[in-house]
Formats: C-alpha cells, structure tokens, sequence
C-alpha cells in the first residue's frame, strides 16, 4: 500500500490524515456547539480545555497535510464542469477555514488574558494583545467562520455521495487509494 | 477554629475598662489573611489575598473612637483553581498590574452586638466606595485573659464586584463576593 500519493490515488498518508481531520473535526463541531450553549461550571471547565487541544491538533493536522501536499501532491478532481470547479473551490475552502478556525479561536483565548493550555499541561504562548476587542471579533470571526465551515461541509459532502452514486471512484480512492 | 480562642468583644471591653485612651496596632503580616468567595455556575471560586498592612487604633471604652485601615496584596492573589486567580487579576476583573492595591479605610466604628460594624471606604481598581464590614476581635491562640497585646480581628461582608467596575465574566462569575479578612494585630507599646 503505496504512503505516497501519484496523479491517480491518494496514498496512505493523504488518506489518513483527511480521515483523521474528518472525525476530529466533527467531534470539535459538536463539541464547540455543545460549549457555546453551555454554563461553565468546575465539572466542565476540562471540556474547554479539551476543545482547544482539539484545535491545535486540527491546525497541525492541517498544516502537515499542506506540507505533505508539497512533498507529494494530491491527485486532481475527477470530472470536468461546474462540478469540479465547486469541488476545487470547496477545497480550497475548507483548508483556508481549518487555518483560520483555529487561528481565531487562538486569537480571541489569547486575548482573553487567560492561559491557553494544550492537553491541559503545556501553555500556547498567546498570540494577540489582551483586549476585549481582540476578544470580541476573534469569538466572533470563530462563530462565523465554523457556520461557514459546517456549510461547506455538507457541501463537500453531498458532493461526495453525488460521485458515489455516480460510481466515478472518487469516495473509493479517498478510502481504499 | 476561633472557637477555641474566642474571645467576645464584650469581654475584651470588659477587662480592657481600665484603658482610657485608643490604643494602636499593627499588621502581624505572616498569619493574615483575606478569604474570598463568589459563585461560578453551579460552583464556588474561593481564594485568599494576603494584607499587606493593617493599621487600627482601638478604644476599647468607646468603640466609635475606634479606626482601621486595611491594604491588601492583589498580586500574590491565589484562588481555588489557576484560570480562576489569572482571571481575577487580570484586566477585566481586578487588574492587578493597575492596581496592586486594595484598601479599605474606616469611616465610622458602631457597636454591633458581639463585634462592630466597621463602615468605610474600599478602593478596588482605583474606585472608591462605602461599604460595611462586620467585625469581631479576638484574643490570639495562647493569649492569657485580659492581654490585649495580641489579638484577632475578623472582618466580613459582600461587595459587588461591578461596582467597582470589575465586571470581567460577569456572564459566568457572580457578582457578589464574600470577605472573611482575619488579621491578627499586636500592640505598638
């Protein structure tokens, strides 16, 4: 089973990495919801922590996978039509707002004054002044930016059982390479 | 643990009636302390603040003569869990970089039963406002009945925290915050 992509199937690497994003990135969506309805308490003061340590895994994920991509790049889009230029632009999409979710959310911590913990042992240096309007937007950018996201999502999602329905390979060889 | 060194203010005024004129003390700094609480969701923040300086001058025979004034540490703050002591002294709440003070300064000593009610001036963040503390004297751990040299004096009560501006996580944090400061003080002779 080849690690490495070529022009036609995603290698091992690639493979892992977008279904470990998957799941974790569906766990944080949840998790972020659940977080913003909730009344902070000491018994779940740790699933703040949790949700940021689940973003900076997030932004290393994605940040290896764009590496990855550059030391083996990804097979192209099947299909031609309007159908692939929404699948690029989808792409392109969600990378930029798997950057930027985290990024805000580190923002708008940072600015709260608060340490910001990874797996509630190491301190993230902060990485914006400690002001409530760095605060604010940044909460706000966050929220924005993760309904974007989920937009996006069932876009690509949808998209993907559409070829699967199609039989053109494309959930296939994101599965099996 | 007062119980076991109580000593009722009445007491104290009644073996300290030869005493005519206000006496002073002073701060003994290791063994005091400010206990603080206020309500986090379903829970409880508390924590501790040390004094940095207490000075009092105590008329025993008329305790309306009587004067404290309080300073307080903001920056060796400590609470009950890490984000909760950075919180508070950070900007939004106490701002501790600001202002590394809190004092609180008599204005008017009234007898209260066991204890006294002290009313004053407490700056928080560079605002001042009255409030009203309770407060009960005690003779120290050990002390002989009738020395007055060492004593306890026990200071309570609530403020709102928004009052003073200290609004940070309001949304999360109660407003009100409970006191319970316990100096112990001895006699400049």
């Amino acid at each position: 089973m080849a690690r490495r992509n070529d022009p036609t199937h995603y290698g091992l690497v690639s493979r892992v990495i977008h279904w470990a994003m998957a799941v974790l990135i569906l766990a944080m969506l949840v998790l972020g919801t659940k977080l913003s309805h909730l009344q902070p308490g000491l018994a779940n003061l740790w699933l703040y922590g949790l949700h940021k340590t689940g973003g900076f895994i997030a932004l290393t994920l994605i940040v290896l996978r764009l590496i990855w991509h550059r030391i083996s790049p990804p097979p192209g889009p099947l299909g031609g039509g309007w159908t692939r230029q929404v699948a690029i632009w989808a792409h392109r999409a969600i990378y930029g707002l798997i950057i930027a979710i985290p990024l805000s959310g580190w923002i708008a911590s940072s600015a709260t004054g608060l340490d910001v913990m990874f797996a509630d042992t190491w301190v993230v240096p902060p990485i914006a002044p400690v002001s409530e309007a760095w605060e604010h937007w940044g909460f706000l950018a966050h929220r924005v930016l993760t309904r974007t996201l989920m937009a996006v999502l069932v876009l690509h999602v949808l998209g993907a059982a559409r070829r699967a329905w199609q039989g053109d390979g494309t959930l296939r060889r994101m599965i099996s390479g | 643990m007062f119980m076991r060194n109580f000593l009722a203010l009445c007491l104290i005024l009644t073996s300290a009636a030869a005493m005519a004129a206000p006496r002073n003390y002073v701060l003994q700094a290791t063994a005091s302390n400010v206990g603080f609480e206020t309500d986090f969701g379903p829970d409880k923040i508390t924590g501790q603040m040390p004094v940095t300086q207490a000075d009092l001058s105590i008329d025993f025979q008329n305790i309306a003569n009587s004067k404290v004034a309080v300073t307080l540490d903001v920056t060796g703050a400590e609470a009950s869990f890490p984000f909760a002591a950075q919180a508070m002294k950070g900007p939004k709440v106490l701002d501790s970089r600001e202002f590394p003070n809190i004092t609180f300064l008599s204005t008017a000593v009234a007898r209260d039963g066991d204890g006294a009610t002290v009313t004053g001036n407490i700056t928080i963040r560079g605002v001042t406002r009255p409030e009203v503390l309770h407060a009960v004297l005690y003779r120290q751990q050990g002390a002989v009945a009738g020395d007055l040299s060492h004593l306890s004096i026990r200071l309570t009560g609530t403020i709102a925290r928004s009052d003073f501006g200290a609004i940070g996580w309001n949304d999360m944090v109660g407003d009100q915050v409970r006191l319970d400061i316990l100096a112990q003080i001895q006699r400049v002779e």
